[in-house]
């Protein structure tokens, strides 16, 4: 990263921040839809 | 409104206004002026980023959308995470390194000047354009609901928050902005719970939200697959919200100086990233929490007479007209189907437990064809008020407000006007402060004599934000007397945002193109997204994605063509 000599907070690389959005994201949608079909 | 209302309402937006004032700092220059010297947390940029982005109309419409349509609209955010991801990697790297001012400054530095003029003129116009309309939209609701008149409220919408913005810069719209979002979200939560506290003995959340979900209001997740292929013209659904909703929000973080001004106020790169990180990780949640606001709304309103329609002046003036027997007639069938309801949602939500499954499906079964019955007799009564002519026909804009004034208490309705008042001026401040820095930077530098010195260009860009908060005044007065502007506004963004999202893709991944093709492919790829509108019914959430696209294909196929030329 050489435009941004800090580091990330809390994780190592700037990945893992990303992966935690994404797959937030991705559980978010697993639990609208759960709550979706459970009360369709 | 009530006299406690009023001084809350005086209270709270006195107070925003003198602590505006109170966190401007005297700045040296435009560097201080409009990015803050460049040294704010990531705590501040988010709240600033959220700020921005939340007008009035999205706690007015947001809580209406779910009462009327259900949960499905979150899904239109579920672009914006990736979006952040994307920017993170690919777009503020760069604006950091050039220690940019303005999102267009880079287009000359890697195309040519006339395409930087080119992509801020779209800006200032659709920009202005849309805050005058951004402050006109709850003016018109408030002074509808309330009887105030628009065009003091109008005034008063937009041109307060100029008494902080002109003088403050960057950092005062930054600091007013957190506290307006903590006001806005005390405002909303307690709504919320008022509308639980409000249902009948016997009844709360979990059945509130059972009662939503028969009624298909907690239909969150959408396919948009309609008799068996894929519907173009279903505006929310998971495909639409998350390719849609992915380009409009690259479109609007990575190229619209509202939000790139706030993001590069940033003490470094990293706390611009975490900013925009964090906004992607609170984003769906919180407008999952301002659409359940709407869902107890809705529930309340099943034990509760709820307004046929919710705009009362528009059926006043429908009354008035050749319908009023048929309007009268709608409402007396209304009236009928709310009591057959409240006895099934009384049933179905206190002793829902005790019933067998086969009693409970039928009485499920038999409130849901009421509701649709009912649906159906909101939407006779919005085609009364389109074919009189009287006014808006949508109502959903004023679902919450009248929920408000109708049953909080004397207090709680003060603050929820201050809530939308606030919210306007949160997005409205950082809107000023972007049309001048880029009118500044990007215009007037470009044409000016070099030179000038710090103190002069300063004072030059205060009367640019002030100049622009006047004329978004002046728009949104016009708008009132111009009712189909409002639509035409909001189409006009839909129709750049994609394009301009294709220049700067261009700009950052396709090396090889120069500043001829991409001026060409811009101007093919806005006849695209224009001819699509013009003879489709396709979704407007597709335009930006197609409209980006195009811009990329076409400035692909250009830039061979005009280098062949060339030899």
């Amino acid at each position: 990263m050489a435009d941004d000599p800090e580091q990330p907070p809390v994780f190592r690389t700037w990945r893992s921040w990303y992966l935690l959005v994404t797959g937030f994201l991705l559980l978010q949608i697993l639990l609208f839809t759960l709550l979706t079909r459970s009360c369709a | 409104m009530r006299t406690a209302d009023w001084i809350v309402l005086i209270l709270t937006l006195a107070g925003i206004i003198l602590y505006g004032i109170a966190r401007s700092r005297r700045s040296k220059d435009i560097e201080g002026y409009f990015l803050s010297n460049r040294e704010m947390p990531w705590y501040i940029v988010l709240l600033s980023i959220m700020g921005t982005q939340a007008s009035a109309i999205t706690f007015l419409s947001a809580p209406g959308q779910a009462y009327t349509d259900g949960m499905r609209f979150v899904q239109y955010y579920f672009g914006l995470p990736l979006a952040m991801v994307v920017l993170c990697i690919g777009f503020v790297p760069i604006y950091h390194r050039l220690r940019l001012f303005t999102a267009y400054e880079f287009l000359e530095t890697r195309f040519d000047r006339k395409t930087r003029i080119l992509t801020s003129t779209i800006f200032l116009v659709s920009r202005a354009l849309s805050t005058g309309i951004s402050i006109y939209a709850p003016s018109i609701i408030l002074s509808s609901l309330l009887g105030w008149d628009i065009y003091l409220t109008n005034i008063v919408m937009g041109g307060l928050l100029i008494a902080y913005t002109v003088n403050g810069g960057a950092r005062a719209v930054a600091y007013t902005q957190q506290l307006i979002l903590a006001v806005v979200f005390a405002g909303m939560f307690l709504a919320a719970f008022q509308a639980v506290r409000l249902l009948p003995d016997g009844i709360g959340f979990p059945e509130a939200m059972r009662i939503s979900g028969h009624l298909g209001r907690l239909n969150v997740i959408t396919t948009g697959i309609r008799d068996g292929g894929f519907d173009w013209t279903d505006r929310y659904n998971l495909l639409s919200g998350t390719i849609g909703g992915f380009f409009l929000a690259l479109s609007y973080f990575g190229t619209d100086q509202s939000q790139v001004g706030r993001y590069l106020t940033a003490r470094s790169l990293r706390e611009s990233r975490m900013g925009l990180i964090m906004n992607g990780l609170v984003k769906v949640p919180m407008q999952f929490l301002i659409l359940m606001v709407g869902t107890m709304v809705f529930a309340f309103y099943q034990f509760h007479d709820a307004p046929l329609h919710f705009n009362r002046v528009a059926e006043e003036q429908v009354r008035a007209t050749s319908y009023r027997d048929s309007v009268d007639m709608l409402k007396a069938t209304h009236a009928r189907l709310q009591a057959e309801k409240r006895t099934l949602v009384r049933d179905l939500g206190a002793s829902a437990g005790e019933l067998g499954t086969a009693v409970r499906d039928s009485k499920v079964e038999a409130l849901a064809r009421i509701q649709r019955e009912d649906d159906a007799l909101r939407g006779r009564m919005k085609g009364y008020i389109k074919a009189s002519g009287a006014s808006e026909a949508n109502d959903t804009n004023y679902i919450f407000l009248r929920f408000v004034l109708d049953h909080l208490p004397a207090g709680l309705v003060g603050l929820l006007i201050a809530v939308i008042f606030l919210s306007a001026w949160g997005s409205i401040a950082a809107a000023l402060n972007s049309l001048a820095s880029s009118t500044i930077v990007d215009i007037h530098r470009t044409f000016a004599r070099p030179g000038t010195d710090d103190a002069k260009e300063l004072r030059i860009s205060k009367r640019y934000t002030l100049m622009w908060g006047v004329f978004c005044i002046l728009v949104a007065e016009l708008a009132t007397d111009m009712g189909s502007l409002i639509e035409a506004v909001n189409i006009l963004g839909s129709w750049f945002y994609g394009v301009m999202l294709g220049i700067f893709l261009v700009a950052f991944y396709l090396k090889q193109v120069g500043g001829d093709a991409v001026f060409r492919a811009a101007i093919l790829g806005e006849a695209v997204v224009i001819l699509l509108y013009a003879y489709t019914d396709m979704a407007w959430l597709w335009l930006n994605a197609i409209g980006a696209v195009a811009v990329v294909a076409a400035a692909l196929v250009i830039q061979p063509l005009l280098a062949r030329r060339a030899r």
